[in-house]
């Protein structure tokens, strides 16, 4: 028969298409057409799958007419990922290799000319997506077969070469060959939560009673934050020790989080599926496709994608380019981002907290406690800084922090028991636990992502508590952006309480405490106490 | 100069069968005596109110146990005649009473090393005890500031402000006191054992309630007038307005000592009472530990120096001059009858006035004119 299917995966952002390469070997016309919208680097796997075949001691139809059709034909497709199934699908024409074997399984791998195979970015959303439409079976290059089988009830074969491929299609006895060459290029995330967990505590932290009740409730609502202070406050000291006070992802997170890793290509092959929320700190230099995604060709993830469900800290944010800045204005509102191409639209997860970090001014030094002002801009400087940080940015920041520096008598004090990590991350995941049960049946996961609608429909606050907002929303005091994100927060002020009555709603003091904590006022120590010990 | 023993246990006794701060008890005592009002009430001679009250406690009343037990515990009773009598306490006979506390305290009960003679250039930090993270800040960055200048620093140990008071005081290496309304021998709150009994091994804690007396309501009125007297000065740092702070406030005007107070935003609630005080004219406004210490040091010592904008060199020249200054272009240089036209002013005034300036280096001279030096544009 002159005629052969085999599959694989096209991804389009964070969407996997399964794709069905077919080959047609006949007589005719000497050559390789490669059909189905295939891009420069698929074009160039007629020449790679030619050698990488011949190389293997197999036979090539170099005298027939062949064809390959992507099929569907319509869908833009790129990546080196399509060899494997481009030469399975010409050997199986050619009536090498038995079709049938084909059946039910898809191809994942680039190969070189030797007959090798090469990891490829992007394995475990492919491989998601392959079972998503009911593929059980998976070749992919050896380093990436403990990705993929991160996906549950998947058959995965882990291959070096073509040749072994082909063999375990056969049926025949797979043979030797060398290791799959290390993947070109160095992981780019070098900053993983575990690592730092070892080093970096909350226990470190002298003072700051407010900021670490600020970061304990942003922590557990998954709230957006922002410090500001002078240079030498504590900003960085205090963003870094966020992610030591997250639980665990969850399974879903972590397989979330581990494809928009693949997809990126900064998977650590070794490392398995991502357990710890992550914790990015892209520097004010990054470019708008690094931070929020893009890039030429295949869509790679940006830095809130890769900090999805952890931490995406922006130091000096207004010292960030302004377009980047208002790009972040998606994200921070709706938790994803959609990246427009003039052939396609992709949408990407980015559901981390962020926290931005900001100075007073340019020089940093500016306090508005005059007696201990050094700071040397000029007015005009202090505003333009200021306003780089435009309305519509800060408004969609949940949680406003002004941080002083440590003074000496807080140094000296004997009384001060600086909790530990491990100590806020029990209440925070108490705190998560019981959001995650409130909003079980309707599947969001933390307070900050739950629509403002659903809130006033069904997680209203008690009468008391939305009276005292209304008051501040007649007043103008706030707007009503602000005021859902006051509420969300009110509940996650009261889930860190952990009261006995489950049916209790935010009231009055959490509304209080609330928005304290939004608008940067200072917080009442009795709500720092209240919490469940 | 030493207190007869009588007296000392005539004391313990009417320490022990009245109310602490009975503004009664004070004035019969500075009337007859502690020992004949001791004796009489003993006698069941003299059927006063005030005798009749103190019966009722007079069951196993022992002063000389008493006294013994609390020696044993590690107090002693403070009274007036003493060396270590705060002479400043006092002022209180002079001053009328409040919701019927007053009067000087028959004496002070006190656990620990710190003479209370030694108290007279002390400053009260008190305020709320539903504060905020910035009442707290502020209160130990005052009490720290004055602690460290050597005045020791005055509080109540309660939770909220008194508590960041003495914390900031030990942590900027200065003495600080607690004056308790339960028994000196007692903890009141539980959760701060560790700081009070770290105040009693290295500073002082002070009652005028007997050991085991229990904190009520009424003895914080009590305890408050001991805390305004000891002091040369009380700061507020945010008291609600009805907070106990402000009666203790109330006591530091009846006893002519300085009040301050710390504002905080004006939209917060703790803060309010504070705002009262000062819009009132009450108390003086202060935002640091620098100028609580301006106001209670004698005069001359720690002035501070009023904070000014940063001088610029050209506010050195006459007002004339800056007016030619000013006429003189940036970015181009003109004649000096143009200057003279922009600055309004004579040509024979600004010859020489731009003769000076270039001389001070504000003004350059070029071949069609005068524009201005770098000096002038900083």
């Amino acid at each position: 028969m002159p005629f052969a299917t085999a599959r694989t995966v096209s991804l389009q952002g964070a969407l996997g298409h399964v794709i069905d390469v077919q080959t047609d070997v006949s007589p005719g016309q000497v050559g390789t057409t490669l059909v189905g919208r295939p891009d420069a680097s698929i074009q160039e796997a007629r020449d790679r799958c030619r050698m990488a075949i011949i190389n293997s001691s197999l036979t090539w139809p170099a005298t027939k007419r062949i064809t390959i059709l992507l099929s569907p034909a319509d869908l833009p497709k790129r990546g080196t990922h399509f060899d494997l199934a481009i030469a399975c699908s010409v050997l199986a024409a050619d009536g090498r290799l038995p079709g049938a074997a084909l059946d039910g399984a898809a191809l994942i791998g680039e190969l070189t000319l030797d007959g090798g195979l090469r990891s490829v970015p992007g394995v475990l959303p492919m491989v998601l997506a392959a079972a998503d439409r009911g593929i059980r079976r998976v070749f992919v290059p050896e380093p990436q077969a403990a990705e993929a089988a991160m996906v549950p009830g998947m058959s995965v074969l882990g291959m070096r070469s073509l040749a072994q491929v082909v063999a375990e299609l056969r049926g025949e006895e797979v043979p030797e060959a060398d290791p799959v060459a290390a993947a070109s290029g160095s992981r780019l995330l070098s900053w993983r939560g575990e690592e730092r967990m070892e080093e970096v505590d909350l226990a470190d932290l002298m003072g700051l009673a407010d900021a670490r009740f600020a970061i304990e409730v942003a922590a557990a609502g998954g709230h957006h934050l922002m410090l500001s202070g002078p240079k030498g406050a504590g900003k960085t000291t205090i963003a870094e020790r966020i992610p030591t006070l997250l639980p665990d992802l969850t399974a879903e997170e972590a397989l979330e989080l581990t494809a928009l890793h693949s997809l990126a290509g900064v998977l650590d092959p070794g490392a398995g599926m991502i357990r710890r929320p992550p914790f990015s700190a892209p520097h004010h230099d990054a470019s708008k496709a690094s931070l929020i995604g893009g890039g030429s060709g295949q869509v790679r993830p940006g830095a809130v994608s890769l900090a999805h469900a952890g931490v995406l800290f922006l130091d000096e944010f207004p010292l960030f380019r302004s377009d980047v800045i208002e790009a972040m204005r998606q994200p921070l509102e709706s938790g994803d981002v959609v990246i427009a191409r003039t052939d396609e639209q992709v949408r990407l997860p980015a559901r981390g907290m962020v926290v931005l970090a900001c100075n007073p001014c340019p020089c940093g030094d500016f306090s508005p406690a005059a007696a201990n002002n050094r700071c040397t801009c000029k007015e005009v400087a202090r505003r333009d800084y200021r306003n780089k940080i435009t309305g519509p940015v800060a408004d969609r920041v949940d949680i406003l922090r002004h941080v002083e520096p440590l003074q000496p008598f807080e140094r000296n004090d004997r009384f001060a028991r600086p909790e530990d990590s491990a100590s806020v991350r029990l209440r925070v995941t108490q705190a998560r636990r019981r959001q995650a049960e409130r909003y079980a049946e309707v599947g969001w996961r933390l307070n900050a992502h739950v629509p403002g609608a659903a809130l006033r429909d069904s997680w209203s606050l008690d009468e008391a508590g939305r009276d005292r907002l209304d008051g501040d929303i007649y007043d103008a005091k706030i707007t009503s952006r602000g005021a859902v994100r006051v509420h969300r927060l009110a509940w996650t002020v009261l889930d860190l309480q952990c009261p006995r009555d489950p049916g209790r709603r935010p009231g009055v003091s959490e509304v209080e405490t609330a928005l304290a904590l939004r608008r940067g006022d200072p917080l009442p120590l009795a709500a720092l106490r209240r919490r469940a010990s | 100069m030493s207190v007869p023993e009588a007296e000392r246990l005539a004391r313990v006794g009417l320490s022990l069968l009245t109310e602490p701060g009975d503004a009664r008890v004070a004035a019969v005592v500075a009337d007859v005596g502690a020992q004949v009002l001791y004796d009489n009430v003993l006698a069941q001679r003299d059927d006063s109110e005030v005798r009749r009250d103190a019966r009722s406690r007079l069951e196993g009343c022992d002063p000389v146990r008493q006294l013994e037990q609390a020696t044993r515990a590690g107090l002693r009773f403070v009274v007036p005649g003493d060396t270590e009598w705060p002479t400043q306490l006092d002022d209180l006979a002079l001053a009328p009473p409040l919701q019927q506390r007053g009067g000087a305290p028959l004496g002070l009960w006190v656990r620990g090393p710190l003479r209370l003679d030694g108290l007279g250039s002390s400053v009260a930090v008190v305020g709320s005890r539903s504060a905020t993270t910035y009442g707290a800040d502020v209160a130990a960055q005052v009490a720290a500031v004055v602690a460290r200048s050597g005045a020791p620093v005055v509080s109540g140990a309660a939770f909220g402000i008194d508590q960041a008071a003495h914390r900031g005081a030990l942590g900027g290496g200065g003495t600080t006191i607690a004056v308790l309304a339960c028994g000196a021998d007692r903890v009141y709150p539980q959760a701060h054992r560790e700081l009070i009994e770290h105040l009693a091994r290295e500073g002082a804690v002070v009652s005028e309630s007997p050991p085991g007396g229990a904190p009520t309501r009424v003895r914080f009125l009590s305890r408050n007038r001991i805390i305004a007297a000891l002091t040369s000065g009380t700061v507020v740092v945010e008291a609600a307005v009805r907070s106990g702070a402000l009666n203790t406030a109330n006591w530091a005007t009846r006893l002519n000592r300085h009040l301050m107070g710390v504002p905080g935003p004006i939209t917060s609630a703790p803060s309010q009472g504070v705002h009262q005080l000062l819009r009132s004219g009450a108390a003086t406004l202060v935002t640091s530990g620098q100028e609580v210490l301006e106001m209670v040091a004698p005069a001359g010592q720690h002035v501070l120096e009023e904070p000014r904008g940063r001088e610029r060199s050209r506010d050195r020249l006459s007002m004339s001059d800056q007016q030619v200054l000013d006429a003189v272009p940036v970015s181009r240089a003109v004649g000096a009858d143009s200057v003279a036209r922009t600055a309004g002013m004579a040509l024979l005034k600004v010859g020489p006035a731009l003769d000076r300036l270039r001389a001070g280096g504000y003004v350059e001279r070029e071949e069609d004119g005068w524009r201005l030096a770098a000096l002038a544009q900083e």
